[in-house]
């Protein structure tokens, strides 16, 4: 690879890079200043704490922090999990690999909320399944399935509708290791889960990394599926940005924005080093 | 072998059983609920609708705000895509064909958009927005928006794509007379394609669905699919109506889906670059 000059670098660099950085870069200073007092929309604007002090005491401010950071993490994991195993099944092409791919690929076009929708009918208190349950005696009678407080409902959804995303990535690197690496590992009496754990996975590591992140953060803000199919007595933390911003609280809407956007960067530092540990940490 | 065919059929049929119950299921319940006629209500007691005729269909049509949504929404995503390829492409170039001090954290820095949640984005952009100005002009704010926040995406794929381009294949051409074209069409294009394409559909797909930067900036009165479906499952929650919202705006993506991977299926980076 070749040094090119500086400034046709920078002139490559402008359109895409350049572009980024200066619309988040305002988006995120925007936020930050909101959230210590500045441009106000209303009344004065100067430097002050009082919106940090204010919203971080709340109990509702601890509870939306602490479910979103569970939603984010339990969705990330889980759909990487599954898209493993899927993954590594899809790599060698076989009759009828292409149906499957598509058909797993599906919940990628269809939108989240109408995945919420088709959900919220299955479930629903005359829904299909609940007449399914007491049909087959299960049930005594009909029961409220839906915005259940464990929000298993709305991590079902997340799994469904992120698990493609993990096996669109996961795919790729999987189909990029070579197969005389794995014969020779089988050859040397190695099993499924060492095959997995001591080549798969860290030849694999940055996909599984990129899954893992793309996820968590999409789930630890989510918006939708919180307001259509999670718990009702949970808020989640843009939900609880939304409802500040709603009774024009900019301020404490920006605190709780930027409290967002510093977990979203920690958890994703996280669990990407969690994986390198987990599978690349004992190679020599 | 037998094994292996054996183990792909029990799975390839387990699959599409949980492909039943996770997908044919769902859109059969919500096709029959569009069909609902409101002379007489769908109650527990009957397996299928008392009545049923097209009456939803033509009302949505007709009364909702269904057809301005389709018209922004079909117009915004390509428009998402092909400004998102064309600012993605000179970016993914240098990375993926120049070494320079910084390259690493250039290629980390592109991942901003991802790490910064959509609803911060929408919120904080459309109060910069009232500060400049221009909020006024929703479809282009949108736009904008829209391809920025997906840069990331065509610029990881495009990079790993300007990556495999081998440099034998651009040498070879270059030393039998090829002209900066022809070179591009013989050693880049073979190599690029995948990737292009799967910018565009990414991009695409996610200018569709997104939510956040639509409903914020587009307050109010600039409706997208997902801004209207999500607005017919809130505040006047009427199942039928949703049914027939959720059907129009899912069809069209799920047909989408069956072209593009038809589209994709000559794809293969692997093969395209000459390895396998």
């Amino acid at each position: 690879m070749r040094q090119p000059a500086p400034w046709k670098l920078a002139l490559l660099l402008f359109p895409g890079l350049g572009l980024i950085l200066i619309f988040i870069g305002a988006v995120i200073y925007i936020a930050v200043a909101q959230s210590f007092g500045y441009y106000n929309l209303q009344g004065e604007s100067g430097w002050t704490l009082e919106f940090w002090e204010r919203t971080v005491g709340r109990r509702a401010y601890e509870r939306s922090v602490s479910y979103s950071l569970y939603v984010g993490i339990v969705s990330a994991v889980l759909s990487v999990a599954l898209a493993y195993p899927l993954a590594l099944w899809l790599r060698k092409p076989f009759k009828g690999s292409l149906t499957v791919s598509a058909i797993l690929k599906a919940p990628l076009l269809i939108h989240g909320i109408v995945a919420a929708f088709l959900f919220l009918n299955v479930i629903s208190y005359h829904g299909i399944l609940n007449q399914f349950l007491v049909s087959l005696g299960v049930f005594d009678g009909p029961r409220r399935l839906q915005n259940d407080d464990n929000a298993i409902g709305l991590l079902i959804m997340q799994v469904w509708k992120n698990m493609p995303i993990a096996l669109l990535l996961l795919t790729g690197a999987v189909q990029a290791i070579s197969d005389d690496v794995l014969r020779a590992a089988r050859d040397l009496g190695a099993g499924v889960w060492a095959r997995f754990r001591k080549i798969i996975a860290p030849l694999s590591v940055s996909a599984m990394q990129a899954s893992l992140i793309i996820i968590f953060i999409g789930a630890l803000a989510d918006f939708t599926f919180q307001t259509t199919i999670g718990p009702t007595n949970r808020q989640s933390m843009a939900q609880y940005m939304d409802w500040f911003k709603e009774r024009a609280r900019w301020n404490e809407a920006a605190v709780v924005g930027v409290t967002l956007m510093v977990l979203s960067l920690l958890g994703s530092i996280g669990l990407a080093g969690a994986a390198q540990l987990i599978f690349r940490g004992r190679r020599k | 072998m037998t094994t292996t065919y054996v183990l792909n059929r029990g799975l390839m049929i387990m699959l599409l059983i949980i492909c039943a119950l996770w997908l044919i299921i769902p859109f059969t319940m919500a096709v029959l609920w569009s069909l609902v006629d409101p002379s007489q209500p769908w109650t527990p007691e009957n397996l299928l609708p008392p009545a049923m005729s097209f009456y939803r269909w033509e009302f949505a049509w007709n009364n909702s705000l269904l057809q301005p949504a389709l018209l922004n929404s079909y117009l915004l995503a390509p428009s998402a895509a092909a400004l998102t390829l064309l600012l993605a492409m000179p970016t993914a170039f240098a990375l993926g064909r120049y070494q320079f001090t910084g390259r690493e954290l250039a290629k980390l820095l592109v991942l901003l958009p991802l790490v910064v949640p959509a609803f911060v984005t929408a919120i904080f952009f459309t109060s910069l927005l009232y500060q400049i100005g221009l909020a006024q002009y929703r479809f282009w704010a949108i736009l904008f928006a829209h391809a920025i926040l997906f840069l990331p995406f065509a610029i990881r794929i495009l990079t790993v794509s300007f990556e495999q381009v081998r440099q034998d294949h651009i040498d070879a051409a270059r030393d039998m007379g090829a002209r900066p074209w022809a070179r591009f069409r013989a050693a880049y294009w073979p190599a690029l394609k995948p990737g292009v394409l799967a910018s565009l559909l990414i991009v695409f797909i996610q200018s569709i669905e997104e939510f956040a930067i639509a409903y914020i900036v587009g307050q109010p009165g600039f409706v997208t699919i997902p801004t209207l479906l999500y607005s017919s499952l809130g505040q006047d929650f009427n199942r039928p109506n949703a049914a027939v919202l959720s059907l129009i705006l899912a069809v069209p993506n799920v047909l989408l889906m069956l072209l593009l991977e038809r589209f994709l299926k000559s794809a293969n980076p692997a093969l395209a670059s000459g390895k396998g």
